[in-house]
């Protein structure tokens, strides 16, 4: 299972398409002016903080995100109290990732953190632990007791040898966190026959690491399986990215045939993966990924998803500094637009 | 109601109405099974058999694990780590040798596990032959037994999960004589952990099966330790009674973990003092120095197999699942290829029906079978002679530190064990364990 995606509750049960996310918000949309305002929302409820203050590694702050959007497909914001919820998913979710953290911690940290003026400001969340011991005991059955989650992470692991990591822990402290966990993947690729390692230069791991992050502001976790946000953000990487993009160009131009189209030419990527092979210094970004057993139109799919979320995440910054401090989300966080 | 009092709700419990909604469209366990009768009980709760009420009317072993209490008041403590492990693991994985988990339910702030039945266990049948027949497992019998529980732990090993508590209780038997591995309360994800394995449980293995690594204090550990694991089951299925069976030390009050000497001592007793040659890693272990200190043993598993095992290439089998060094030991699936499952005697078909080949007729459950809506005979609870992964709930020396919600609780399924009262025939005495597949 750990390795067969495609056996797996979440490949199985939890990829879900955009009638069914738009279904989900049909109740939400009744109190709203602007159906922008639920995406607004969605990244609003995704905030890290609770899990960071808990000190959750990565991957378990993104089960918990999983697990909060998997909530909100049954559920819509307007009948329920979405700060609860995030606290059981991260309750929840550290207990699935084998990193269990105390219930009264949980309580506490939530309490400190919802309840602080300048992030959500929400006075009511229950000071007693049974409260949360019960919200979790729903979560779970709203879940469907299908607690394994399946991160793009993994793939950035197997795909990319991660060298140029451990010698510069980053500009941020998560960044150490690439390292952390048995780094090879023993078992074949779940999603499909791709060989190899992609060399990155200088923080360009770290860089489509930070876009799978980003990447759990929206909805595109219940979407698209996460290899496919994991390629699609190794991919943005190389476009994006300076030092990888320098790398790209260089070695478009040595490459024979020329830089074409990244899915364009089979050709040219067998003979810079052979002469990866012969560890000559210019492997072509491109051609590897070119080479992975995937979709490329749907990958190029996916990193267009990306692209709108990032364009949404700045219209949503703007709104938040536009409005007055009282005006984002309210505290009870639902029917935004009324503010 | 009045606009004030709705927005009094809202602000004291805003998801009243939601749980008011769920509680609603919920099927309770009532409404879908008949409990038959009381399985076993342990400290995480207890199991029932019970038949479903809908067409198929088959039977299946429920779970249920204890509410928690706070003076008569049940309330919500949280989830614990044990049965999150055991319901997250068993909705992924699908395999004929492993128990399979038909539904969870949650009601009432208790959570159901609805598992397929199985009749019989690994102790049930070394405790039948001990005692009723007292004859040994024919050798097709304990070949098929070994072979299908290879076949299981291959599947769980390549989903990279570590089962933790392999053992005779825990490894069942259907009618038709399927090898069922059951009880994934201690199993994890060894797939890219967070942290080391070792900092989540700090014990694992009832004492007896425990490979030589985790008695050494090893901060790593791998698959290997249930192919040890199936190396003491193997050896007791052959002998009848357990190959290793060590006292256990127990956690001291500051919980650290004991040098387990009499483990190593029964260990070393039969397979020799290990040395450099055998273990590279062994100098390097926690507990080197006091393993130093007990005295040398010489290997004389060749001789203990001699009568036990009758065969040269079953002898050479358990050597291998009883290498020391643990990246020697050999893996599930180079055992599943092993000599010893391919030569005269054969493996039985595993579709003979169970119960003629190893067991009379009348054993056991066949009473029941015949008329299975007649509640079973009252059943005496007893205690397991075997040592469990679980205190049990009278013995409270470490209970408040394993089964706090919230934290990596080792809790596996075990603890007191039923035995089929006297109505029920040789179902041998002792430590049946919870039959909750």
């Amino acid at each position: 299972m750990a390795t067969d995606f495609w056996a797996s509750s979440h490949y199985k049960r939890w990829i879900v398409d955009r009638a069914t996310l738009r279904q989900a918000r049909a109740d939400d949309l009744l109190y709203i002016d602007d159906p922008e305002h639920l995406d607004f929302l969605a990244i609003y409820f995704a905030d890290r903080k609770l899990g960071k203050k808990l000190g959750l590694p990565q991957r378990a702050i993104a089960t918990a995100t999983v697990f909060f959007r998997r909530f909100y497909l049954k559920n819509s914001y307007c009948e329920t109290d979405p700060f609860i919820a995030i606290a059981a998913c991260c309750y929840v979710a550290a207990k699935a990732e084998e990193c269990p953290v105390h219930i009264k911690n949980v309580v506490q940290d939530a309490r400190q953190i919802f309840g602080s003026q300048e992030h959500y400001n929400v006075k009511n969340f229950p000071s007693d632990n049974s409260k949360l011991a019960e919200m979790e005991f729903y979560l779970v059955d709203d879940l469907e007791c299908d607690l394994i989650i399946f991160h793009p992470y993994r793939t950035l692991l197997a795909l990319c040898k991660s060298g140029d990591v451990s010698d510069d822990p980053g500009d941020e402290e998560e960044a150490g966190e690439v390292g952390v966990g048995i780094a090879s993947d023993d078992g074949p690729r779940y999603w499909g026959t791709g060989q190899g390692q992609l060399e990155l230069p200088h923080n360009g791991l770290q860089s489509a690491w930070f876009i799978v992050n980003d990447t759990y502001r929206s909805e595109l976790c219940l979407l698209y399986p996460p290899h496919l946000l994991a390629i699609a953000a190794l991919y943005m990487t190389c476009v994006f990215h300076p030092a990888t993009a320098a790398r790209l160009a260089s070695a478009s131009a040595s490459a024979p045939s020329g830089p074409g189209a990244p899915a364009a030419d089979p050709p040219p990527r067998r003979s810079s993966r052979q002469a990866a092979e012969r560890k000559q210094p210019a492997q072509d970004p491109l051609a590897f990924l070119a080479a992975l057993n995937v979709s490329l139109p749907l990958v190029a799919t996916v990193a267009q998803e990306i692209i709108a979320m990032y364009a949404l995440w700045e219209r949503y910054k703007e709104d938040a500094a536009g409005a007055d401090p009282g005006g984002t989300p309210d505290s009870r966080g639902r029917t935004t637009a009324a503010s | 109601m009045s606009i004030d009092e709705y927005t009094s709700i809202i602000q004291n419990d805003p998801m009243r109405m939601y749980r008011a909604k769920r509680d609603a469209t919920r099927r309770s366990v009532s409404s879908k099974y008949t409990i038959l009768g009381f399985i076993s009980s342990g400290t995480y709760g207890r199991v029932y058999k019970a038949q479903s009420l809908g067409e198929d009317a088959k039977i299946h072993a429920i779970k249920k694990f204890k509410p928690d209490k706070e003076g008569d008041v049940i309330t919500y403590t949280g989830i614990s780590q044990s049965a999150i492990r055991e319901i997250a693991l068993n909705r992924e994985i699908d395999h004929e040798n492993i128990v399979a988990l038909k539904e969870v339910i949650l009601e009432d702030k208790s959570i159901y596990m609805v598992f397929e039945f199985a009749e019989h266990d690994f102790l049930q049948v070394i405790q039948h032959h001990a005692t009723t027949l007292r004859t040994a497992i024919t050798l097709p019998v304990l070949k098929s037994l070994i072979y299908q529980l290879f076949n299981g732990l291959i599947y769980l090993h390549s989903c990279h999960i570590l089962h933790r508590d392999l053992k005779p209780a825990n490894i069942l038997i259907n009618a038709s004589g399927v090898v069922k591995i059951g009880d994934l309360g201690l199993a994890r994800l060894i797939y890219q952990p967070l942290q080391p394995l070792f900092a989540g449980d700090k014990v694992v293995v009832t004492i007896w099966y425990r490979a030589p690594e985790l008695l050494m204090g090893a901060k790593h550990y791998n698959k290997a330790i249930d192919c040890w694991a199936v190396g003491c089951v193997m050896a007791e299925l052959a002998s009848l009674r357990p190959i290793f069976k060590g006292e256990e030390a127990k956690l001291d009050s500051k919980k650290n973990v004991p040098f387990q000497r009499d483990q190593l001592l029964k260990i070393f007793e039969v397979l020799g003092t290990p040395d450099e040659q055998d273990w590279p890693g062994v100098k390097d272990m926690v507990e080197y120095q006091n393993m130093k200190r007990l005295d040398p043993y010489s290997n004389r598993l060749h001789d203990w197999c001699h009568t036990r095992v009758r065969s040269q290439n079953g002898y050479d089998l358990l050597r291998q699942l009883f290498a020391y060094d643990p990246d020697n030991r050999l893996s599930a699936k180079e055992a599943l290829q092993h000599k010893w499952f391919h030569e005269d005697p054969y493996p039985t078909w595993k579709w003979v029906p169970f119960c003629v080949l190893v067991l009379k007729p009348t054993d056991f459950y066949s009473a029941f079978q015949a008329a299975p809506q007649q509640i079973p005979p009252h059943r005496r609870i007893t205690q397991d002679e075997a040592p469990s992964m679980v205190p049990l709930p009278a013995a409270p020396f470490n209970s408040h530190t394993q089964s706090k919600p919230g934290s990596s609780a080792s809790l596996s399924g075990g603890g007191p064990y039923v035995v089929p009262s006297g109505g029920n025939g040789g179902g041998g005495n002792g430590r049946k364990k919870a039959r909750m597949g």
